[in-house]
């Protein structure tokens, strides 16, 4: 077992197994222990660093600096910026997030098999039980229960519309509040403290600190990975590395960098890049007359599926630490600080839009990705329908106001006055939105012009090469993807086990 | 330049009746930390969008002054305009020393604690490195 980190410059490093797997995500760590529970040698190469719980920032400030890649500046390119949040440490996004596990609705298993040939939906809801129980899913324990969680669930109650405390890969979770920066109290179940060090136990490799620069082929076969190693704080640039794999690659370097990766390394699809798709959400907060406190309790505690068909959103308690909340809310100066006053009182909840809108990625230079993407007006309109029954929710829960955050209308709404969301303007640069949930850019599908993969996650036209992130995903989900991503990823590296025994 | 974005930060966040304000959260150590260990896309970002902010009395107040020369009711009603801009793309502008300012100020243990918020622990910012 060996974990490589940053090397200065010098003598190449150069390993050889049987797989290698490109990021560590959900995606990517899943299928790395998948190949490693098989017997198989495997490399798991991650552009970022392997940071411990005890590793991890306290303060937005070291979130930004430590946990996001260059500094959280990956944005949409489009009729507005929004910002996307991915993870850039061993473990992805799964250190990051909210660890919100939710099993792939049905219907979006039934549209994959007869519109994308996908014929893995048992095999995914299987997996999806055993992951359950694998990373400890529960629903947030009452010690972890926020009061804006509490205020939310009685919101929807009151409106007549189905929520729940949510389900967590997390352990006997404390409510620390400190999800978005990775868990110090070690409780949340990301990847980097189960799947990947028992990657390691079984004999496989880790290269951390290691971008991907190339997937290198021989003819049309996957034949490795090269980089060069890069400092997380100095940004050095050291040691080349190169993986050589005798079997196969695996590319799971998140929706925005899989398909520039592919495109830098020099394979050709018309599809390559395109079909871009995301859950845009923004927030809407309440204020209430007692404190909230929201950032006390899980970090997202409650959700609200009920809408995700018609009109199409998700509902969720998101709390924000102080620190991003006064960089955000809106206006400046004494304004601002009146505002701002009302912290302890504020009790944020946020949307996630099924958007059908399709964007595209492309490589930029440095190694980074640029994200064309402009929210359709039929995804804004759900996007404010949204919007309104957040506010109606908190209304519903005994707020004494609102805030919209849309630029355009008043900063306050009081409960009499959440109507005028209902005029709300259409245009995605009035909202304070951020793209969480991707999708797409390499999707898997039956029809050989149209998808890059074919429905067992396989890159067309090249051999030995798949992709295991959500970038084959074809659709929206709707849902928290993260069970979606680690499922299918698991499915796609055991068909690729199975072709082994008919090679 | 540190002085001009501290200015500009101080100008979106200042003083309140009961609440302490950029300047009283140490915003050169902030700035120091900020550029020594933050993305160099962002740190130039954030310059850029304090020269923009200092220039932009000109959009907002019809003075040709830069911002830190204006007297205190000028600078506060150049940040409250320029926060409600009509156009995107100067809301936009801003966003990082708005952001920056936020970071600062809400970091600050003495804000934290006025709001019932322990101070925050270590950033280590360390990693495995075998």
């Amino acid at each position: 077992m060996s974990h490589t980190a940053f090397q200065p410059a010098g003598p190449a490093v150069e390993l050889e197994t049987d797989y290698c797997v490109v990021g560590s995500g959900a995606g990517g760590a899943t299928a790395a222990l998948t190949l490693a529970r098989a017997g198989r040698s495997v490399a798991l190469v991650e552009a970022g660093p392997w940071r411990d719980p005890h590793d991890y920032p306290s303060s937005t400030f070291g979130a930004f600096r430590d946990m996001l890649p260059a500094w959280g500046t990956t944005f949409t390119r489009g009729r507005a910026n929004w910002p996307i949040v991915q993870g850039a440490v061993v473990g992805g996004s799964t250190v990051v997030n909210s660890a919100i596990a939710v099993h792939t609705p049905g219907d979006v298993l039934e549209s994959w098999r007869e519109q994308h040939g996908f014929e893995g939906g048992e095999a995914l809801q299987a997996f999806q039980d055993e992951l359950d129980a694998e990373l400890h899913v529960a629903e947030v324990p009452p010690a972890a229960r926020g009061r804006t969680d509490l205020l939310a669930l009685e919101g929807a109650r009151r409106l007549g519309y189905p929520s729940a405390l949510l389900q967590r890969y997390v352990k006997d979770c404390v409510g620390s509040g400190q999800c978005l920066q990775g868990c110090r109290a070690g409780r949340k179940q990301s990847l980097n403290v189960n799947y990947v060090p028992e990657l390691l136990a079984r004999g496989g490799s880790v290269l951390s600190c290691a971008p991907v620069a190339r997937v290198l082929f021989t003819g049309a076969r996957a034949s490795g990975v090269r980089g060069r190693f890069r400092h997380p704080a100095e940004r050095a640039r050291g040691a080349e590395f190169a993986v050589r794999a005798r079997r196969g690659v695996l590319v799971g370097a998140s929706v925005v960098q899989t398909a520039p990766l592919l495109q830098r390394s020099g394979v050709r699809h018309p599809a390559l890049g395109e079909g871009f798709r995301s859950h845009p959400g923004a927030p809407v907060i309440g204020v209430y007359d007692e404190p909230v406190d929201m950032n006390r309790g899980a970090t997202q505690g409650w959700g609200s599926t009920a809408f995700r068909s018609e009109p199409g959103f998700k509902l969720e308690t998101l709390s924000l630490p102080l620190d991003m909340v006064a960089g955000r809310l809106a206006g400046a100066g004494q304004p601002l600080m009146e505002r701002l006053r009302e912290f302890r009182h504020f009790a944020l909840w946020i949307h996630a839009t099924r958007a059908e809108t399709v964007g595209r990625i492309r490589p930029a230079p440095f190694g980074r990705s640029n994200v064309y993407y402009t929210l359709a007006p039929a995804d804004m309109q759900r996007f404010r329908a949204a919007m309104l029954m957040l506010a109606r929710t908190h209304v519903a829960a005994g707020a004494r106001a609102v805030i919209p955050g849309i630029a355009g209308l008043p900063y306050r709404l009081l409960p009499d006055e959440i109507g005028v969301l209902e005029q709300a303007p259409l245009d995605p640069r009035a909202y304070v939105s951020v793209l969480s949930h991707l999708f797409g850019g390499c999707a898997m599908g039956r029809d050989p012009a149209r998808s890059v993969c074919d429905p067992v996650g396989r890159v067309r036209e090249r051999e030995a090469l798949c992709i295991v992130d959500a970038s084959v995903i074809p659709s929206v989900l709707n849902v928290n993807p993260q069970h979606t991503i680690m499922s299918l990823a698991r499915y796609v590296a055991e068909r690729m086990l199975d072709r082994e025994k008919s090679e | 330049m540190m002085r001009l974005i501290a200015a500009s930060m101080a100008d979106l966040m200042p003083r309140g009746a009961d609440l302490p304000g950029c300047d009283d959260c140490n915003p050169r150590a902030f700035l120091l930390r900020l550029r020594r260990e933050s993305d160099p896309l962002f740190f130039a970002g954030l310059v850029l969008g304090t020269l923009f902010y200092q220039l932009a009395p000109l959009l907002t107040l019809w003075i040709p002054l830069p911002a830190v020369l204006l007297p205190r009711e000028l600078r506060e009603r150049h940040a409250q305009r320029l926060a409600a801009h009509p156009s995107y793309l100067v809301r936009q502008a801003v966003t990082l020393v708005r952001l920056s300012a936020g970071l600062c100020w809400g970091m600050d243990p003495a804000v934290r604690a006025r709001f019932g918020l322990a101070a925050y622990g270590p950033d280590p910012g360390t990693f495995r490195t075998s």
